[in-house]
């Protein structure tokens, strides 16, 4: 029984066929991530699974809610982080998951929550104070106010430093290794291949690959695809981080 | 209720630590009776009156007897045409007319009511106001006291000169009038055109939080604000500025709250015409600075030229001003400000529909 579960949803905007009969499902525990060139239909169709648009046509179900018929039941059930989203200024970051805590009317260990994204020395600190990674951080920590079912990330590492992001991927694994699917979005494809069970790539508004990345590639591959140059041992990314270490910054 | 009561306590939380909101809600409006308090008018206003006696009868000279207990009033005595001429020049503010025909005594039923006759000068609008203010309260009490079967009149002109009207008591009611105006429209307008372009609204919309709960929380963290304004200012003015409160608190603060709902109610409906934080500068400006200067907050509305006073005379400000200092000034009740409370409701429910077809959340 997949926990995410979409069939042919559509949704236009004038002439614009945003998300034009997208159907996939997900399963649970899964870490899926829906890739695609800027455009391509990605946010709408998360924010379609996550009851803020609704589809003009099609069904989604989330966590064994109708999308379309409880929107407000599918927001109980998930946790989301927005794409250019904020948080309100002047609280301070233990604040803002008691704040969330409260719009899901949940009692929360608010300390409990900050330590498991590795906040906790950031408690009484302003959120607006946080540095990019953190405030990622945070963004996830009062997304699991409500123990979703279904955490959804859309584009979460976008902006950060080489060494926030693997940060993330560990925090994004801890999550699913406790139990909670994760679907999210991104543009960097080392990160989808590094941390996804499986992926989608959407473009012009419709799913035109998903598999696991290996099974892709090994598609690809099959296909008869040959890089021009023989695969380094190494590349840039792993020379930054060999001379800059893992080690988290403050920014 | 406890989600839109703990999201309230939240939502102040955050304001006790946002530096600019704090100045403009509550230093800038003292700075206004500071500046306008100390420096400019300093001590008490004082009205030049000359009074014309016609009369010239025993209690035509007890009337003139306890007006110049007053502190506020410089009098002198003379012929019509001569204080006229003065008042003109400017060498009086008031000019007092009594007629031949007056008396202190109560009006009987057929008979006519001899009529005091009270000359304004245009050019000195402030003093113009207060002195009348003073007059007209002095000689409600003295026709309420003629009409009892006792001759209290002495003992009801002992209080009267103990409330000698300064210029701030007088401004004391304008500043809170301004100050509900701009909470109300500005605390609205740049708190969710930022919020809104910021994404704060979107990521809370994400959460089960009905939208009502989310909008009562905010309109009630404003009402309590607004009424926390009130009583810091009127503390102020009573404690360093000695300003003389009259009336009821329960009624300035019942119609600082109307006054509060009315403008929250324009913010709201304000903001939804805009997209941007400078369309939000530019708004708040258009809508409170023409109410700054017509509606009387520094100074009396006479001082409003002929040609917009018709406008002046309905704006919301306009109504909450003169509540506000009717009740602070001359201890009206709510009963004697009916005609403004009236406006102020008919404001309020004009700016709800506003609001309620131009407010978005997203």
């Amino acid at each position: 029984m997949p926990i995410v579960s979409v069939r042919e949803i559509r949704k236009s905007y004038g002439q614009i066929k945003a998300v034009d009969g997208v159907s996939f499902d997900v399963d649970e525990r899964e870490i899926f991530a829906l890739l695609g060139p800027n455009g391509a239909g990605k946010t709408t169709t998360v924010e379609i699974l996550e009851g803020l648009r609704s589809a003009d046509s099609g069904t989604a179900m989330v966590a064994g809610v109708d999308v379309r018929k409880d929107p407000s039941g599918v927001k109980e059930r998930i946790g989301v982080q927005l794409q250019q989203s904020a948080f309100p200024e002047n609280f301070l970051a233990r604040e803002i998951v008691e704040l969330f805590a409260l719009f899901y009317r949940k009692k929360v260990d608010s300390m409990a929550i900050l330590k498991s994204v590795g906040l906790e020395d950031k408690a009484k600190q302003k959120q607006d104070k946080l540095s990019g990674g953190q405030r990622q951080r945070l963004s996830i920590a009062v997304a699991l106010v409500n123990e979703p079912r279904v955490l959804f990330l859309d584009e979460p590492t976008t902006g950060l430093d080489p060494q926030a992001r693997r940060n993330l991927w560990e925090l994004v694994r801890a999550i699913r290794a406790r139990g909670t699917t994760v679907f999210l979005t991104t543009h960097y494809l080392d990160e989808a291949e590094a941390l996804c069970d499986r992926v989608a790539i959407m473009d012009a508004g419709r799913i035109v690959a998903l598999d696991s990345p290996a099974a892709l590639i090994e598609a690809l591959l099959k296909r008869g695809f040959r890089k021009p140059v023989v695969q380094q041992q190494a590349n840039l990314d792993d020379v930054f981080l060999d001379v800059t270490g893992h080690a988290l910054r403050e920014d | 209720m406890g989600q839109v009561l703990g999201y309230t306590v939240m939502l102040l939380r955050a304001y006790a630590r946002d530096r600019t909101a704090v100045f403009f809600g509550f230093l800038f409006p003292l700075l206004f009776m500071v500046l306008f308090g100390v420096l400019n008018f300093g001590g008490s206003v004082s009205v030049d009156l000359g009074i014309v006696d016609e009369a010239k009868n025993d209690q035509s000279a007890s009337l003139i007897a306890t007006l110049s207990k007053i502190e506020t009033f410089k009098i002198d005595n003379g012929e019509r045409d001569a204080e006229l001429a003065k008042l003109k020049a400017g060498d009086r503010d008031l000019v007092l007319v009594i007629p031949n025909d007056f008396r202190m005594a109560p009006a009987r039923a057929g008979s006519s009511v001899p009529a005091l006759t009270l000359y304004r000068s245009s050019a000195r609008p402030e003093q113009g106001a207060v002195g009348s203010a003073i007059l007209n309260s002095l000689i409600d009490q003295m026709s309420f006291a003629v009409t009892q079967t006792a001759p209290v009149v002495s003992i009801k002109s002992e209080e009267v000169t103990g409330r000698n009207l300064k210029y701030v008591d007088f401004l004391t009611p304008g500043i809170l009038g301004m100050t509900i105006m701009q909470l109300g429209i500005s605390s609205v307008a740049f708190a969710f055109v930022a919020e809104r372009t910021r994404g704060v609204i979107r990521r809370v919309m994400a959460t089960p939080i009905p939208r009502r709960n989310y909008m009562a929380a905010h309109v009630l963290q404003r009402l309590i604000l607004a009424v926390v304004q009130v009583l810091i200012l009127l503390a102020v003015a009573v404690l360093a500025f000695k300003v003389t409160i009259v009336g009821g608190l329960g009624a300035l603060l019942m119609v600082a709250l109307l006054g509060a709902v009315v403008f929250l109610c324009l913010g709201f409906a304000v903001t939804g015409l805009l997209t941007t934080e400078n369309q939000a500068a530019v708004a708040t400006q258009i809508v409170t600075l023409p109410q700054m200067f017509l509606s009387g907050v520094f100074f009396s509305r006479d001082a409003v030229p002929a040609f917009l006073k018709p406008v002046a005379d309905y704006l919301p400000l306009t109504f909450l001003n003169d509540a506000l200092r009717a009740i602070a000034t001359t201890g009206a009740t709510l009963g004697d400000v009916s005609a403004q409370i009236i406006g102020l409701l008919v404001w309020a429910v004009v700016s709800f529909i506003l609001a309620y077809r131009l407010f978005r959340l997203d």
